[in-house]
């Protein structure tokens, strides 16, 4: 694996152009909080973590919460401490997984989702899983409203869904008519799929064509990727 | 003759006796049939031995000839007869598969194999003869219960089978629905397809048939039933003036986008007295759905005053035990292992004791209560949901499409329980379509484009 940028402001400056193409696909602010939520909440997460297990030299403390030769914990694990570079190394991973995340999100909300498959299926992926894959995101949103109502029905049974442990008890109030209900909608689109004689295999009236434009970015793409990896070895 | 059946009997896979048994007709191209009876009749086993989805699909135990157009549905494949017999189920959703109108309308086509060029004919042709060519670029979660089983429809039309076979397909859609799907039929009819049409309400489709088929049990009768042992009328009642109100809603409008989106309901005026039974009639888009929702807290209005059960402007978790909402859906409403678990799931939750076994019994379900609800018939599962919430012993009672899915014995049930709590003194309303539940109903509340347009004592 090569790794181009290691630096935590170069880091920063990629996950900022990341979030900004995230941003202009124009998400409803729901989902933008959610994900600046999330990955604020990873975020710490994975510094707090990296910071607290970081193994390689060199490394230098900055909080010690038991040393090493207090009680029988602190001789098993050699002690708890907060390394700054752990922190430095918690950030960086953070940011290289959003903006890979924040892209990868940019690909499916700018793309028609059945172009998506489509692309899938050119590079080999079998009609059948295409099929199913279409499929399933055609019905996704049937799916989500669905699980709302259920709940909203649970709650006028008395249910409370409030806090961590209503959480718990709801969801397993909710997977299971979810996942019948599913099943039987299933079972209809298969009879369906079946008398409109599908066979896995048919004639595709959509197709992709390889344009010029996508020669042209994928020409760029690999000059820059080579430009990054003879900078990153000349170092 | 187009289709020609000879002792047909069918016995589904672990079955005791068949689903159909000595079936022998024969029907002629260009011809409308209707195919009447009650639910497990075996109308749609029938139509399934058409188009092939038995033997192929549900094995079992097949016997007799039967040949549609000149091809054998046991020897041919269900993707074969697919050329010939076009199929058309009761749930528009599960019959749309892309994204876009006009992929769905070529998918059939394409199944078919049929080279590029003739797809795309085809498509066209399809989406002109069926008027859906406005919306070909359409997103098709966006349609409407009606215009979805018109794309179902458009579908199968491409394909450009003789014969149709539509398996209840007027179940799930509203009374605008419905006469599209009647002019669609129409249509078909004047191209020459011949046409199987299975269905409960039937009365406006007399018109356009050539035979009726009467279906019981697993056999058949010819001619027509002389009418329907369950219209039986069912006595009413006026409340006396000084009754209090269960439900008032004054001035209220309600828009699902804040910022100056359509309004769903504007300037609703409403009271309902305690011990009403009150019919909310209104197509699909009205908004009557919207406005049961507000009545129980599930949506809040933007303005106005809504008193429910003595609270005003009440949020679910207030009117719980006093108000019972059953969805549309049963299904999405049962959520525990058993059958007394389920009816004991909403007494519990709010702390009270029921007497399980007379709710079991007038369930009909005492002999299955260690069942799991899910395992139960349509039917059973709608009588499951209502007297979970009926376990709750609620005030008030309110009901979105109760109807659906249901056969006529089953609505003179649904309809005798709500009959009963209303005499007791509690409150029901329900939502509907249908021109026959109306006279359920004690009072009928009209909503037409989010206003009240009309509030009148039932006939």
């Amino acid at each position: 694996m090569i790794v181009i940028l290691d630096s935590p402001l170069n880091l920063f400056l990629l996950f900022l152009a990341a979030f900004a193409c995230f941003l202009a696909m124009g998400p409803p602010a729901s989902y933008i909080k959610a994900a600046l939520k999330i990955m604020a909440i990873a975020f710490l997460a994975t510094m707090i973590s990296q910071g607290f297990f970081y193994y390689f030299e060199p490394r230098t403390p900055l909080l010690v919460l038991l040393n090493k030769d207090s009680g029988p914990i602190g001789r098993f694990t050699g002690g708890i401490t907060l390394y700054k570079e752990g922190l430095t190394y918690g950030m960086i991973q953070s940011m290289r997984l959003f903006s890979a995340a924040l892209m990868s999100m940019v690909v499916v909300m700018s793309t028609y989702p059945s172009d998506l498959v489509l692309g899938l299926k050119k590079l080999g992926v079998p009609e059948k899983i295409g099929f199913m894959l279409t499929v399933s995101i055609r019905f996704l949103p049937a799916l989500a409203e669905e699980a709302k109502r259920i709940m909203i029905a649970q709650r006028l049974r008395g249910l409370r869904l409030k806090g961590v442990r209503g959480n718990f008890k709801g969801f397993r109030y909710l997977i299971i008519p979810l996942i019948i209900d599913s099943l039987r909608q299933a079972r209809r689109i298969a009879l369906a799929a079946e008398v409109r004689g599908y066979t896995g295999k048919r004639t595709e009236i959509r197709g992709l064509k390889f344009t010029r434009l996508d020669g042209a970015l994928l020409l760029a793409a690999i000059v820059i990727l080579g430009a990054a990896i003879k900078y990153r070895f000349s170092l | 003759m187009m289709i020609s059946v000879d002792n047909l009997t069918y016995t589904y896979p672990e079955a005791e006796y068949p689903a159909i048994e000595n079936i022998s007709l024969d029907l002629r191209e260009g011809e409308l049939i209707l195919l009447i009876g009650p639910t497990g009749s075996g109308k749609s086993t029938f139509l399934y031995c058409l188009n092939g989805l038995i033997p192929h699909i549900f094995t079992g135990d097949m016997r007799g000839e039967i040949r549609v157009n000149g091809f054998s549905p046991k020897e041919t494949s269900v993707a074969g007869m697919a050329k010939t017999v076009g199929t058309v189920f009761q749930n528009p959703e599960s019959q749309i598969f892309m994204l876009r109108v006009e992929d769905d309308v070529a998918f059939g086509c394409e199944n078919l194999m049929m080279p590029m060029e003739e797809v795309i004919a085809r498509r066209d042709a399809a989406l002109r003869d069926m008027g859906l060519v406005d919306m070909r670029h359409a997103n098709t979660q966006t349609l409407s219960g009606g215009m979805k089983q018109r794309l179902a429809i458009s579908s199968i039309y491409a394909m450009g089978p003789k014969v149709f076979l539509f398996d209840e397909p007027t179940a799930d859609l509203d009374t605008k629905g419905r006469s599209e799907f009647i002019e669609i039929i129409s249509k078909l009819k004047r191209r020459g397809h011949t046409i199987l049409l299975a269905e409960h309400r039937y009365e406006d489709l007399l018109p356009l048939a050539d035979r009726v088929i009467s279906f019981d049990r697993g056999q058949v009768m010819h001619g027509v039933k002389a009418g329907n042992p369950f219209d039986q009328e069912m006595k009413q009642k006026t409340c006396d003036t000084d009754t209090a109100y269960e439900v008032e809603l004054k001035d209220v409008t309600f828009s699902y986008d804040r910022k100056g989106g359509r309004k769903v309901l504007e300037g609703i005026n409403i009271a309902v007295k305690r011990g009403e039974l009150v019919a909310v009639c209104g197509d699909n888009g009205s908004g009557k759905t919207t406005l049961l929702k507000i009545m129980v807290g599930i949506l809040r209005p933007d303005t106005g005053r809504v008193r429910v059960s003595g609270f005003d402007n009440p949020a679910i978790e207030d009117v719980v035990g006093r108000v019972g909402f059953l969805f549309q859906n049963p299904d999405e409403q049962l959520f525990t292992d058993s059958v007394e678990g389920e009816l004991m799931f909403g007494p519990r939750q709010l702390g009270k004791n029921i007497d399980v076994e007379q709710y079991l019994g007038k369930t009909n379900l005492v002999a299955m209560r260690k069942r799991h609800p899910q395992s139960l018939s349509r039917g059973q599962r709608q009588l499951l949901a209502v007297f979970s919430i009926m376990a709750l012993e609620p005030q008030l009672f309110l009901l979105d499409e109760p109807t659906t899915g249901l056969d006529d014995e089953s609505w003179h049930n649904l309809f005798g329980i709500l009959r009963e709590l209303s005499n007791n003194g509690k409150t029901v309303i329900f939502t509907t379509h249908h021109e026959k539940a109306k006279k359920y109903a004690d009072r009928l509340i009209t909503i037409d484009r989010g206003g009240v347009a009309g509030s009148e004592i039932s006939r």
